[in-house]
């Protein structure tokens, strides 16, 4: 009687995930308390670190199968796999934007190129290390700051490394108030810092209008392979800006985007399994990730001091390091250093226009990597 | 594969797509600096779009 009930004790402790823990699986559990702790206390990014900190967590309880196949996160992966959530998200970003900025200002549209050697730097080191072209490609993408183009240029070129990458990518926009200052001082006078850049003119409506679809032309002839992002940051856009369907543009912008979210971050913490990610790989990751941060924020700024240069000490250099995408983040922080330089330099619609750019300057360098590396 | 996956490879691809991406963002700029130039056509009633329906 005893041994038959100590038996089935045995048999169900066995079908419990405590016998099959090992320290992988708790140091995974670890680093999502950890993001979760940084969402929440230090407000570095919350909306994402929460929901991909929680399903990591829990994705490392060995029997949840929750990111197994047929499992609840394995569902929610699908419309990672399938590409279909990184165009959705573009479409709500698109529905939030005002690229007046950018439209208004033609002459800073260049630093959304300028800011992306960081893509190319980190793309020549991954490979020294070893990586493959198309994981190279795809770790570069990283110092693109923008998060569902690194998502969706590894779902094309490297899908195995969407944990790292995404982590990696995410992680660092949420620390770019950290990372970026020091490079944009070092690289800077004070008194290039101090520059007051003049008004810039008033977009139309009509403009606001066009603007969309005229982009969404170029882009996606020229380079198809990321037509789906531009395509839908663009529509998402043209909801917002023709005024006729409000509705449709609140939805993108707030319901559904707030539900994109949360599809994402659970997709994306669930592929953080120890197997995969406690690996030398994932360490190289993430120092080329911070090596295409900093030397796409150097880039951004020396792209400004030309700029400054030939304008006559017109523009500030600032504005540069908004280059790299992350919008808003990188234009609040050349707001931020400028205003503690004078603190009546208010250069955040200025910063916006490059920052906009970068949106764009990701997208086409990622998609001319798709297109020279043979991906459809 | 069109670029070979090589180190060679990876600097001929970063220099490849460093010069386009310069190319098409200016090709963007330029394209924005005809945008005034749309005005002239006329412009648009924001009071008439948020009433027409």
């Amino acid at each position: 009687m005893f041994e038959e009930i100590g038996s089935l004790l045995m048999d169900m402790l066995n079908q419990t995930g405590v016998v099959h823990l090992w320290y992988g699986n708790v140091v995974m559990m670890a680093v999502g308390a950890i993001m979760i702790y940084l969402a929440i206390v230090k407000k570095y990014e919350p909306l994402l670190l929460v929901g991909i900190g929680f399903a990591c967590i829990v994705s490392n309880a060995p029997g949840a199968g929750l990111a197994d196949p047929g499992g609840l996160f394995w569902y929610a992966y699908q419309g990672v796999a399938l590409v279909i959530l990184p165009p959705l998200i573009f479409l709500g970003v698109g529905a939030m934007t005002d690229f007046g900025p950018m439209i208004s200002n033609p002459s800073l549209v260049i630093l959304g190129a300028a800011a992306h050697l960081g893509i190319f730097v980190a793309l020549i080191g991954a490979k020294m290390l070893g990586f493959t072209l198309g994981e190279a490609g795809a770790i570069g993408i990283i110092g693109g700051a923008d998060g569902p183009m690194a998502i969706f240029v590894t779902m094309k070129l490297a899908p195995h490394l969407l944990p790292q990458i995404s982590v990696a990518a995410y992680s660092y926009m949420a620390l770019m108030p950290l990372i970026q200052p020091p490079i944009m001082k070092a690289f800077t006078t004070k008194k290039e810092r101090q520059i007051i850049m003049k008004q810039v003119r008033p977009v139309s409506r009509l403009e606001k209008i066009v603007f969309p679809m005229v982009i969404a032309v170029v882009v996606d002839l020229l380079l198809p392979g990321v037509a789906p992002l531009i395509t839908m940051l663009m529509l998402g856009n043209l909801f917002r800006e023709c005024g006729v369907v409000d509705r449709l543009a609140t939805t993108a912008a707030n319901d559904l985007m707030n539900i994109i979210v949360i599809t994402l971050t659970v997709a994306i913490g669930s592929t953080m399994n120890a197997d995969t990610f406690l690996t030398v790989k994932t360490l190289e990751i993430i120092v080329l990730g911070l090596i295409a941060f900093g030397f796409g924020t150097f880039s951004g700024i020396i792209g400004g001091r030309v700029l400054c240069w030939a304008s006559g000490g017109k523009v500030n250099p600032l504005v540069g390091s908004a280059g790299i995408a992350s919008v808003p983040i990188a234009a609040r922080v050349a707001h931020v250093v400028a205003l503690k330089e004078n603190p009546y330099n208010f250069l955040i619609m200025h910063a916006m226009g490059p920052n906009l750019a970068g949106v764009f300057g990701t997208a086409i360098s990622g998609g001319i990597m798709l297109a020279l590396i043979g991906v459809k | 594969m069109i670029i070979p996956d090589t180190v060679e490879g990876s600097i001929l691809l970063s220099v490849i797509d460093f010069i386009l991406s310069f190319f098409i963002i200016w090709g963007i700029g330029l394209v924005l600096y005809a945008f005034p130039l749309l005005n002239k056509l006329g412009s648009v009633d924001e009071d008439k779009l948020k009433g027409g329906h």
